[in-house]
Formats: C-alpha cells, sequence, structure tokens
C-alpha cells in the first residue's frame, strides 16, 4: 500500500505510521472483548506469559514443574483512520490475577474505557483505580445488557465516587456505532484538557 | 489463514511446537529492551542471518516480510499468531543485527497536540 503525502493534515512530518493506543478496562465478563470485536478490522492477539507466584495454588503446576508460562488471550483492535493515523485498542485481562500484564498493555496510552455493567459496579473498581493513580484520562461506558435496569449516570458517578470531568456513556457494546461514540466522548475530552494545557502555554 | 491447517488439525489445539521453541527457550530480549505494543518498526534491507545463523528462522523471516512496510509489533504478532512476547524476542533480534529498525514517532506517553487529536476525531467521526 502507498501513503500518499499530506500537507493539510500536519499529524507526521514524513509519511510516518503514527499509532495510538486505548485501553478498555472492566470486570471479568462484561464486554471488553465484545467492544474491541465490533469495531476492529482484525483478529485477537495471544501472549505467551511468565507465571507469575500470584499464581501459585490457582494454576496448577502439579507434574508440569517445567511450566513456566501460560497463555493469555489478549483483546486487540485496530482502527485506521486516515492514511497514517491508527488508533489499536487492548483490553486489560478483566481477571485480577493477570493485573502484572497491566502495567505492559496501558503503557504509553492516550486514554482508557472502563466498561461497567450497572448490576456489578463494584467490578470496574479496580480499573478505575487503576487509571486514576496512572493519570490516564478515562470515560466509562455502561453496557446496556438487555435485562439490565437503568440508572442516571450521575447515580454511577457518585457510586463510582468519580470527578465531574469524567465522562459517562451509555453503550451497546455489540454496535460498532455506538463503541464509536463512546471513542469520540473520549477523544474529546482528552482534546478538552489538551486544547486547555495549549492555550496556558500560548 | 497463519500456518498450515488440515482436516486432521483443528484451529483450536494450539501449536504443536512449544511458543517459545522458536526463540531457542529465551524468554527476554538479548539487548534487555522490551518493545511496546505499538512500537513502529520498519525493515532496512540487510539480509537476516549474517551476524547470527541462528537468527533466521522461519519465524524471523516471516517477521521480516511484514516489516516490508511500516507495521506495529502488535500487528506483527496479530499476523503471525505467535504470541506477542516471542514476537519481541524476535524482532529484537532483528533489530539488533540491522534487519529492521525501530521507528519511535513520539516520546512515550506524551500527548498528541490538539491537531492530531482532532484529526482523530475527524476519523472516528467519518467511521
Amino acid at each position: 500500500m502507498a501513503y500518499a503525502h499530506s500537507d493539510t493534515t500536519g499529524v507526521a512530518s514524513e509519511d510516518l505510521l503514527t499509532p495510538f493506543k486505548i485501553v478498555i478496562g472492566g470486570g471479568f465478563g462484561v464486554g471488553k472483548t465484545t467492544l474491541v470485536s465490533s469495531i476492529s478490522e482484525v483478529r485477537p492477539l495471544s501472549t505467551e506469559e511468565t507465571l507469575s507466584t500470584a499464581s501459585i495454588g490457582v494454576d496448577s503446576l502439579a507434574g508440569v514443574s517445567g511450566k513456566r508460562t501460560t497463555t493469555v488471550a489478549l483483546d486487540y483492535g485496530r482502527l485506521t483512520l486516515g492514511n497514517q493515523v491508527t488508533l489499536y485498542l487492548f483490553g486489560l485481562p478483566g481477571q485480577e490475577r493477570f493485573s502484572f500484564l497491566w502495567d505492559q498493555v496501558a503503557y504509553g496510552a492516550l486514554g482508557a474505557v472502563v466498561m461497567a455493567d450497572v448490576r456489578r459496579l463494584d467490578d470496574c473498581f479496580a480499573s478505575v483505580n487503576y487509571f486514576e493513580k496512572m493519570g490516564l484520562t478515562f470515560a466509562i461506558a455502561l453496557n446496556c445488557f438487555d435485562e439490565a435496569p437503568m440508572y442516571d449516570p450521575e447515580e454511577v458517578r457518585a457510586a463510582l465516587d468519580l470527578d465531574p470531568d469524567v465522562p459517562i456513556v451509555m453503550c451497546d457494546a455489540r454496535e460498532s456505532r455506538s463503541v464509536r461514540d463512546v471513542l469520540i466522548t473520549l477523544v474529546e475530552t482528552i482534546y478538552a484538557s489538551q486544547y486547555r494545557a495549549e492555550s496556558r502555554w500560548a | 489463514m497463519a500456518g498450515g491447517y488440515n482436516k486432521f488439525q483443528r484451529r483450536n489445539v494450539g501449536p504443536v511446537v512449544r511458543p517459545y521453541a522458536v526463540t531457542g527457550g529465551r524468554t527476554t530480549p538479548r539487548s534487555g529492551e522490551t518493545l511496546d505494543f505499538i512500537d513502529v518498526v520498519v525493515s532496512t534491507g540487510e539480509t537476516i542471518g549474517v551476524v547470527n545463523p541462528a537468527h533466521d528462522t522461519p519465524e524471523h523471516r516471516k517477521i521480516l516480510r511484514m516489516c516490508d512496510r511500516q507495521t506495529t509489533v502488535a500487528d506483527v504478532g496479530s499476523a503471525t499468531q505467535l504470541p506477542i512476547g516471542v514476537v519481541r524476542i524476535l524482532l529484537g533480534d532483528l533489530i539488533e543485527q540491522g534487519s529492521v529498525t525501530l521507528v519511535r514517532s513520539r516520546p512515550a506517553g506524551s500527548r498528541p497536540s490538539t491537531k492530531v487529536l482532532q484529526e482523530i476525531l475527524n476519523g472516528l467521526r467519518a467511521l
């Protein structure tokens, strides 16, 4: 594929591929894989990870004492936007015991989406805490499960003790348009804070 | 479809060879530098296996072919269906011997300008 040179975008001086990373957090089974696959152009990644001491007693190694790694599937999605800019979506493994992977996945990310199920809100506390501590801009996506009760986003904000500038969006992870809207909200939030930062410098 | 799956093999049975066999048992890159998932790599045109013949395996070649044009570590992993840890080690070999080079577009963690963010927004809205 040839990359057309574009003078108007100003993204990169040469024809440089410019990837950005958005991480998707949330509890186990909340719909991260569905969200990533409903908008992605590509298939998932697998990673082979070193078993940590935290998995002792969880992953039985009886009879396989030489086994030091395990395969962890990683949700991975790609969205090509224009000539050079590409968004990569990575899901953080939901199980708490894979949290050692989070730093690797979230390193250098542009922003994050935390998926939440209103019936099991506490499942997303770990991701919310993680992104807050990291100082990463994130948006909450309330996955609208058919049978889930509806809540006012402000009630969710209070329950999660979120800052007023954290956006909360209703989302159907199966719908690519819905997922796209979540990403737009997230990038708009990042834009707004970057705009404020840039005008401070100007 | 990656790899040759015939009617006697189901796709979900996993590889016949354990993943780290292709790295010769190494689990960390020799240089000690871990590639990020979205680091951009591209081939330099240098042939492989000259410096170290052990780095001329089918997997190395497969990865090198993918680097004909700029690509990311994650995309190499997805296309080759090799675990990302393995991809990072093999790419590390190729970088070390000069067949592949790492293109860092911006310092990790730095925030893009509003101009770039606006382009991302335009792209998303056009989807």
